[in-house]
């Protein structure tokens, strides 16, 4: 490992206190991973069991198994490299294992703020933060954030857009 | 109401509303009073909104006649339709029309579904005025109004009589606050009270007129490669496929599943190129005091309004074969969204094609101080082999007012953004970037993805430094600003 394959937002002049998102979020993506991948090995299993007979099905569960593990190690890296930072002027969020995004959000032209939580998000008591501003596909999503954190961001971020409206 | 139903009922009257709940100001009411006379659209405008029915259905009633031939059941048809027509329109007309209430537009429309839309005119991005040929031809125009934001939110008023159009588009922006808007009034009404053979309303263009030869052979050279690109490919993949598998199998088998697509699409291009051409005939562009003002067009004439302070972007358009001449197309680019559909972003043409001192001025004119020729810089070269063709037309540069980009084999684009209009900005790295120690830079400005600044390949350390210096810039050029609302 050299030092280019240092992320790209640990280049960035200045020390950034990056905000981790909560512990729950990989849990649940987790979850959500689990279940893709079982899905998808039921829906293997059948043409597998039609072909080798009852050995198809072990087949199916070793290829689960395998699947899964793999998208546990690579969900439990995603989930670490998510983070967000309020500078004095913008919001910085950060993610991607393998494209690595580095988003720079100035408070003073952000438009709209919006709170959203999925179901199994609200199961486990997370709610993601996402801001909007007026060019259309620079949408910065903080996923997985404690119900109360997540306010507490919007409001600051609400109140740091009023303070510094910027225009178009 | 009578004095004496209210004791009986004992109802208390309704308190009063609050007279200005929130909003900037208090002369904004939310709808005009119900008595407020409605202006009318011109009574031609059903017939012609519903040209291409008309046509298909007297083309099917004409078939129909020669088939059968029964002219009378044709004389019947046209009788049906005048009169069923008129009185639609008539229907249709009474629910149409446009209120200016305070410093908003309404607009209603609708027989069956009501609609009712509200135009805030201080989020007025531009009042367009085009002509299609359809409307022409009876000297109607319609205007496009269009308003920040995002999809949707843009308004139609057509169609109007050619001078009610011009009158009612001052109007507009005199409401709107545009300067520069309300001397041209002036200037028209004078010219028309005085009716004085020459019109001095008209300002002089800030560059020469572009030559119908310069414009059709700066056409030509823009689709010369291209076409002959389209020929070339499909040339040799009939020849080859020819001489392995014999002609006459090839040319039946793949005809139909591959060449007549293929035709269909070199035809369009054709087309499309012969349209812009149209389009951009008899070109003019004038500044008037905030705005630059451009009319253009050989059969649908169109006006449009380019906002000077809302300018977010200008690109500057080289395809290929143009380079040796050292012509340009100048494109400015505002927060307004596209007026048909949101998927389509619109940029406006300012100059369809010019030598560069024509395009210097122009972008002088369009964002203040903008230089038109940049010296930017390339990606390093260990990039190279990612884009072999394209790295010597790809570069980035932080000029003093405005981020510069260039990308583009074919049309070579630089675009440039000024540093108070970016929105965000954004880093992307890819995982054989990351191998490389490149990044990507992305500048998002106000209204779409067809304009976004992207610094491809930069080298990482660079590419983050790029970043933090355009925030920091893009800061202090907004700070420098008025701050504006919409």
């Amino acid at each position: 490992m050299n030092a280019r394959a240092v992320p790209v937002w640990d280049l960035w002049p200045g020390g950034i206190e990056w905000q981790p998102m909560s512990p729950k979020l990989r849990t649940v993506w987790m979850l959500r991973s689990l279940l893709n991948v079982l899905i998808l090995a039921v829906v293997a299993a059948v043409p597998l069991t039609i072909w080798l007979g009852w050995e198809g099905l072990l087949w199916a569960l070793g290829g689960y198994v395998l699947l899964a593990g793999l998208r546990v190690l690579t969900v439990v890296r995603t989930v670490r490299t998510w983070g967000y930072a309020e500078r004095d002027q913008d919001l910085l969020v950060r993610h991607g294992l393998l494209t690595r995004r580095l988003s720079i959000v100035p408070y003073g032209r952000i438009q709209l703020i919006d709170l959203s939580a999925g179901p199994i998000e609200r199961m486990f008591g997370l709610t993601s933060v996402q801001v909007r501003t007026a060019a259309l596909g620079s949408n910065t999503e903080v996923p997985g954030l404690d119900p109360m954190v997540a306010a507490a961001l919007r409001d600051r971020l609400a109140v740091r857009a009023a303070e510094v409206r910027e225009g178009l | 109401m009578t004095p004496e139903a209210e004791p009986v009922r004992g109802d208390e009257p309704a308190p009063p509303l609050a007279p200005a709940p929130y909003g900037p100001a208090p002369y904004a009411p939310s709808a005009p009073p119900e008595g407020v006379q409605r202006q009318r659209l011109h009574p031609l405008t059903p017939l012609l909104e519903s040209v291409r029915f008309l046509t298909a259905a007297a083309a099917a009633v004409g078939v129909q006649m020669f088939t059968s031939r029964n002219f009378l059941f044709a004389v019947y048809a046209a009788v049906a339709a005048a009169v069923v027509g008129g009185i639609a329109s008539l229907i249709a007309l009474q629910f149409r029309g446009f209120v200016i209430w305070g410093r908003e537009l309404h607009i209603y429309g609708g027989v069956f579904t009501r609609s009712h839309r509200t135009v805030p005119l201080d989020r007025l991005q531009s009042v367009d005025l085009a002509r299609p040929l359809r409307a022409r031809v009876f000297g109607l125009a319609q205007l496009n109004i269009e308003v920040a934001g995002g999809d949707g939110t843009d308004a139609r008023l057509a169609y109007l009589k050619h001078d009610r159009a011009l009158e009612l588009r001052a109007e507009l922006l005199s409401i709107a606050g545009r300067p520069g808007a309300a001397p041209r009034v002036e200037a028209a009404d004078e010219g028309a009270a005085e009716s004085t053979a020459e019109a001095p309303e008209r300002p002089e263009p800030l560059v020469p007129p572009v030559t119908v030869r310069k414009l059709a052979g700066a056409s030509l050279l823009e689709a010369l490669p291209v076409q002959l690109t389209a020929l070339l490919v499909f040339g040799t993949a009939f020849a080859v496929t020819g001489s392995i598998f014999g002609f006459t199998q090839v040319a039946t088998a793949l005809w139909f599943g591959f060449f007549a697509p293929a035709l269909l699409g070199y035809l369009q291009s054709t087309v499309a190129t012969v349209n812009r051409f149209l389009r951009n005939c008899r070109f003019r562009i004038t500044r008037d005091g905030g705005n630059l003002l451009i009319e253009r067009g050989l059969t649908d004439t169109s006006h449009e309004t380019v906002p000077v302070d809302r300018v977010t972007a200008v690109s500057f358009d080289e395809p290929i074969l143009w380079r040796r001449r050292d012509w340009r197309r100048v494109e400015v680019w505002t927060a307004a969204m596209a007026q048909q559909s949101a998927s389509v972003v619109k940029s406006t043409t300012a100059l369809p094609v010019g030598g560069p001192a024509e395009v210097a001025l122009v972008a002088a004119e369009a964002v203040p101080e903008l230089p038109a020729a940049f010296e930017v810089e390339r990606p390093p070269r260990r990039a190279r082999w990612r884009m072999p063709l394209r790295w010597k037309w790809t570069g980035a540069m932080l000029d003093e007012q405005v981020f510069v980009v260039r990308q583009g084999l074919w049309v070579n684009t630089y675009v440039a953004v000024p540093y108070a209009r970016i929105q965000s900005v954004r880093v992307v790295q890819g995982p054989i970037q990351r191998m490389q120690g490149l990044a990507t830079v992305h500048a998002m400005t106000a209204g779409g993805l067809g304009h976004t600044a992207k610094a491809a390949h930069r080298d990482v350390g660079e590419a983050v430094a790029m970043a933090a210096e355009l925030r920091r810039r893009a800061d202090a050029a907004a700070a420098l600003e008025a701050p504006r609302l919409s």
